[in-house]
Formats: C-alpha cells, structure tokens, sequence
C-alpha cells in the first residue's frame, strides 16, 4: 500500500507536479490535435523546421529587449520574436520552392537550418548580452514551468484549438483534396498559411515544455498512435487529444521514478505508447496482421471447396473434399469456420452448402463455363479448355463476368453444350437453375407472365412434379416451365 | 446566371510553365449538355488545358469563359473529378465523408450538413451504385469504386458542368460500364461533360465530340471528323500502326 501511495499519490501532492501536468496536458492535447493534421498534410518535417527556426526570434527578442529597454529576459519579447522567426522561416520555404526547381522538402532543409544557424551565432556572438540557457531552450523544462509560460500556452491552445474545430470542416477538404477544394471557391492558400500560424504557435509554445527537439514528438506520435486505431478524422483526433494526455501523464510519473529530466520522459512514454498500439492495433496493428495472414485462407481455396461441394450433392466430410481440394488440415478447418461465418455452408463434422453457397457455387459455374466459351473463341484447342478456366474462373466478380458475357451475346451452353446458369451480378438467378432449394421466401426480380405474379413480390415457390406452384398471400398460383424460365428472383438476405 | 449557349469557351489560350508553351494558342467552344473527349499522347498539356478550365493555371494570354463569364468569376459551377492518383487513399475519411464534400461548397461557413444534403449525398451515391459503402474507409474500395465514389462527389456539388480527369484509367469493366451510365445520366440532366481520355480505340464510341490536343488544337469535332489518318499521324507520330487499324475497324 505504502509504496503504491509513493508511486502514485506522492506526486500528486507536489505542486511542480500538478502544475506540469496541467500546462503539459493543455500543449499535448492541442498539439496531438494540431499533429492529427500535421502528419495527414505530411508536414512532420515543418514541426522540426518551425521549433528549430525559434531559437533565431528568442535570440534577437532577448537582444532586443535588453539592449533598447535593458530589461533581461523579457518572456513575452523573446516569445513575439520566436513567432516572428517562424513565420519568415515559413514564408522563405514557400518562396524558394516556388521561385526555383528546389522542391519543398529540401527548401525547408535549406531555411530551417539557416535561421537556426543564425539564432545560433546570434546567441554566442553577443554571449555577455544575452543570458540563454541552449541547454534549456534544447531539452525544454517541463518540471520547472513558469507561471508565464503556463498562462500563454493556454491563450495559444485556446486560440488554435477554436480555429481548429471552427474550421474542421475546411482543414479537412484542403487536406484531403486542395484541387477540389480550391475549385468550390474555397481559399486553400489562405487555409494553409492560417494552419501554418496554428503549427508555429503550439510549437513555440510546447518548446519550453518539452524542448526543440521533442517538441515535434508531441505533434507527431500523438497524432500518429491515434492514426493506427480509426478511419475517422474526427475520432483520430479525439484519440490523438487522448494519447497527448496519457504521454504527459505516464511521462511525468516515469520522471519522477527515474528521477530523469521530464521532457525526455513523456516522449519516451508516447513512443512506446506508439509501439504498444502499433503491435496491438485490431486492424492497423502488427499482431493482427500476422494473424490474418496465418488464418487466411487463399479465396481461390474457398471457392474450390464450394464448388466440389456443389459436385457432390449431398453431406460431405473433410476428408471428401481433401481428394479435391488439396489443403493442410488446419486450413481446412480455417476455410469451414470462414464458411459457415459467411453463411455458405452449415454442419459441424458433415458439412452441406446453403442456398447461399450454392448461389454462389453457381456463380463459379457460370464463370468458368463463361471463361470457357471466351477462351473457345479465342481458338484455345478443347483439349486445354477445362484447365485454362479452371484458374480462370477465380477472376469471377459477376459483374465483368456479365460484361463479357454480354459481349459474347448472351451464349445458353459453353463449347462442351454445359448449360451456363443463369444467375446475374444483382444477386438474382432463374429458378431452374438452383433445383430443390429449400423452402424459402424469395423476391421476384424479374418476370414476364399474364398471371398474378409481379415483380417485387414476395412469395415461397414449391417445385412438385406437376409443374411450379406460386404461394403468394395465401393463395397459390401454378406456372409454366417456360414462365418460370424467363422469370428471375433473389433470395432475401 | 446562365447568360450564354456555350458552356465552356476558351480563346486563344496560351499556358507556359517553362520556356515552352504547354498549351499554344487553343481556342474551342463546348455547347450545354455535350459529352465532349480530350485526347491526346502523354504531356500533350490535357491535364494543363483541364487545369485552365478551372481557372487554376496563369495564363500567358487568352481567357476561358464559363457560361459566358470569366472562369474567376465561376467558383463552383464546375465540378472536377480528380485522377485516381492525386489523392492520398489512407485519409481517414469515409465514402460518405468524401460525398459529402461535394456539398461544402453549398453550406454556410459555421452550418453543418442540412438533412437535404444528406438526401442529395444518399441519392448521388446511389446513382453511382455505392450506396451499400457509405462507412467503408476510402482506401478500402477498389479503383473503380474509388472512382466512383468521386463521381458521386462531383455530382452531390449539383454543378452544371464536369470535368473528369482519365475516369477509365485502370478501372475493371463494372466501373467503365457504371461510369457510362453516369454519364449518360448526367447528360439527361443537361450537364456538360468533359472528359480527359487517352484510350483512342474507345474514345469515337463515348463521345459526341472530341478535342484533339498536342500543344496546340490540333482537331475539334464529331470522332469522324477528328479520326483522319493525317491528323492522327501527325500528333502520335511513329505510333502509326495502331490508328490505320483503327480507322480500318
């Protein structure tokens, strides 16, 4: 217990604690929110860039300050130069990558360092004026903030994170699609330097947190870990927001056990928080991954499964369809589980197709009897025929195959006079072509017939040796051969 | 606001990247409601000319008038399908997200999505058969879907004029045939359509009129008119034996 209460309540109590939390907290959770955009732009490279060029606008805001005024370390000048700074390093990357052949990347290779380099000589050069900690400005001091700079990274957050939500909607489009956007009138070079300001901002006010050289951690692995869990821009960034916080946190505990300096802390929490997700992501992850290559079952296996359970016409066990299909048992188990999942088949050691795994094992059928006429036109000898389909028809979305069946014109047998069943891309198929389905409802989805059977309609169609009887709404009506051959329906799902 | 016969009139139009002209002096009209091809080789400037059309390229000299106003001054009326390749497909954003885009240009700045727009998004994704992956991620459709899912897009902005870069690049026969009905369907509607389209064996067969570009205009008109031996030869040079076939065919 004692130690629990060290562990996690001590800190609590410390003052310097709360009030790294707090400030740290605020500045992740706007710059995870901020990184969000900042790595779907891929603009990572900008971060470090921006947070980089400062140290020229604290120099030269210092410098300023104490030479005109003599007032030392004013916060608030060497934070307006460090602004300032940012926003020429920015504007000097767009101007050299759109005045010359140097393309962006190396453009903000070129500025970044530059300014940096400056800020740098800046700094020595007039070394007895200006009274700068490089250390502190590099590694950033999380534990020993100031009160000033806890009251301005809240203004910033604020301000970037109400520019952000107000706008979500365009931050979204002009990074999705500019050229879209621009043509609907929307102003996306104005967006873009307007969210360059916002990037400038979080990260010159993150840098005396967790200092220039992981400032760009907090915009990007956020952002990033949020990025690997959901498809949506919105909850990415609610995520993000969340991982900001849980780096702050989990960062300024490590810190305090490991005694370590606090910056270096939370950004080693986020990047394994970054692994931890990374492996243990359910779709983006690496564990799932591997263990949907080890489960996957190749789709040209389930399809040949299906089709030599349609052959065999009656329960089939494993071991039957292994003299077919040739498969370890495992996968043979993978491909019955993903069979009966999917509705295609049913059992537990006999197994037996559907009505929806026949639909379907009468869609291979049609593919490779429509490959094999296809292929007999194009002068393959007979003797090939079966073979060539055979792989062939595993390219079998109905709905090329319908194209190309409707380009051969609508043939009723393939070359060895098999008839080509006729189901079709919508899911619809005639009924002679699926004998003794079970007793089912099906929709009528094409019909040509004086009696009372229309289309749309939902009826239970028995098959006796006298003919077709139609139960519809209680009543029943008798149809020809050549009625039910021109009439389609679709099972309904 | 409709205040001409021509959709689309470009004159004179000359576009310059480098030292060389990628579009010289090419000057067109697109009459309401046609179905209109531009062809040409790779780096003829179909792309450049697309780019000009909505007002996105300086221009060196010449203007390019929609519906008889400065394209500037347009903002919206035309609606541009991308190449399939210009966007980044791991943008998590959703079918319905994307279709949805087509009607930004339509809300307030703070209104969100009225339930009418929703309609319209349902009903454009509809007419683009994708209506059963509306939550499914973009990158997760396949080429043809993808493209038409930007298609429903370009529909939901209800612009009367479309501009479509390579729709039928690399798409399965599914799609191109989805894609056609589309545009026969859009045609009903009177929407203009213009097509950038580097199959010349399926191009007399989609179009009324086609554009036939290679820096300059060099033929503009029925796929008749536009498929001459000399005319062909000139601007596919050395490529010869695939358009003799063709005219033949």
């Amino acid at each position: 217990m004692d130690t629990l209460y060290t562990l996690f309540i001590d800190p609590l109590t410390k003052i310097y604690f709360l009030k790294a939390l707090a400030g740290g907290s605020i500045v992740a959770i706007v710059c995870a929110v901020t990184g969000c955009l900042v790595i779907l732009q891929r603009m990572a490279f900008l971060g470090d860039a921006l947070s980089h060029a400062m140290i020229a606008g604290v120099g030269a805001g210092y410098l300023f300050m104490k030479l005109v005024f003599g007032v030392e370390a004013a916060a608030g000048a060497m934070l307006v130069g460090s602004l300032i700074s940012a926003f020429i390093t920015v504007f000097m990357i767009g101007f050299v990558a759109k005045v010359s052949r140097i393309k962006e990347d190396a453009s903000i290779g070129i500025m970044y360092t530059g300014v940096f380099a400056a800020g740098v000589v800046l700094v020595s050069v007039f070394g007895k004026y200006i009274h700068i900690d490089l250390m502190h400005f590099i590694m950033g001091d999380i534990l020993g903030i100031s009160d000033f700079d806890m009251v301005v990274s809240a203004i910033v957050s604020a301000a970037v994170l109400s520019v952000i939500i107000l706008f979500f909607r365009y931050f979204k489009i002009t990074s999705f699609d500019p050229v879209m956007a621009a043509s609907i009138g929307i102003p996306v070079l104005l967006f873009k330097y307007v969210f360059t300001g916002c990037v400038s901002l979080i990260v010159v006010s993150a840098v005396s947190m967790v200092g220039v050289i992981l400032v760009v951690g907090l915009l990007i692995t956020p952002a990033a870990t949020a990025y690997l869990l959901t498809d949506r821009l919105e909850k990415m960034m609610a995520l993000a927001a969340l991982f900001g916080f849980t780096s702050i946190l989990g960062g300024l505990y490590l810190s305090v056990w490991l005694n370590s300096a606090g910056g270096g802390a939370v950004m080693l929490f986020a990047t394994l928080q970054f692994l931890a997700v990374l492996m243990l992501a359910p779709r983006y992850g690496l564990l799932a991954d591997w263990q949907r290559r080890r489960n996957m079952v190749p789709q040209q296996v389930i399809e040949d499964i299906i089709a030599s359970m349609f052959k065999s016409a009656k329960p089939v066990a494993d071991t039957d369809i292994t003299k077919y299909v040739e498969m370890k048992p495992k996968m043979m188990r993978n491909a019955m589980k993903y069979l009966i999942e999917e509705g295609l088949a049913s059992g537990t050691d006999m197994y037996e197709l559907t009505d929806k795994g026949r639909t379907e094992a009468l869609r291979l059928k049609k593919a490779h009897r429509v490959w094999e006429t296809y292929l007999h036109y194009m002068g393959v000898p007979d003797s090939e025929l079966h073979e060539k389909a055979h792989v062939l028809e595993h390219y079998n979305d109905l709905e090329s195959i319908d194209y190309i069946y409707e380009k051969m014109g609508y043939p009723d047998t393939d070359p060895h006079g098999a008839k080509i069943p006729p189901v079709y891309s919508d899911g619809s198929f005639c009924l002679t072509a699926l004998y003794g389905f079970s007793d089912k409802d099906v929709e009528i989805v094409s019909v040509d017939t004086d009696k009372d059977v229309a289309v749309g309609d939902i009826v239970r169609i028995i098959h006796t040796d006298d003919g077709w009887s139609v139960q519809k709404d209680g009543g029943t009506i008798d149809l020809t051969d050549s009625e039910v051959e021109s009439m389609t329906v679709r099972f309904l799902s | 606001m409709v205040s001409s016969d021509y959709a689309i009139q470009v004159r004179n139009l000359t576009v310059s990247y480098g030292p060389k002209p990628a579009l010289l002096d090419v000057s067109f009209m697109i009459q309401k409601g046609e179905l209109v091809g531009i062809i040409g080789p790779n780096g003829a400037g179909k792309s450049t000319l697309m780019k000009a059309m909505l007002g996105f390229v300086k221009r060196d000299i010449g203007e390019v008038l929609v519906f008889g106003k400065p394209v500037e001054q347009t903002r919206g009326m035309i609606a541009y399908v991308p190449q399939r390749g210009t966007v980044d497909w791991d943008f998590p954003v959703t079918v319905a997200d994307v279709a949805m885009m087509g009607r930004y240009g339509h809300l307030g700045w703070w209104r969100n999505p009225s339930k009418a727009d929703v309609e319209i998004v349902d009903k454009c994704l509809e007419m683009v058969r994708m209506s059963d992956f509306k939550k499914r991620q973009i990158g997760q459709l396949s080429g043809g879907q993808q493209q038409r899912v930007f298609m429903a897009r370009a529909l939901a902005q209800g612009a009367q004029i479309l501009l479509l870069d390579e729709p039928f690049a690399g798409v399965d026969a599914a799609t191109e045939s989805a894609i056609l009905d589309v545009l026969a369907e859009a045609k009903k509607a009177g929407i203009t359509l213009v097509v950038v389209h580097h199959d010349l064996a399926t191009a007399s067969e989609y179009f009324d009129k086609l554009l036939l570009v290679k820096q300059r205009l060099y033929a503009a008109g029925p796929p008749d008119l536009v498929f001459r031996q000399e005319l062909l030869s000139e601007v596919y040079e050395g490529r010869l034996k695939v358009f003799t076939d063709l005219l033949k065919g």
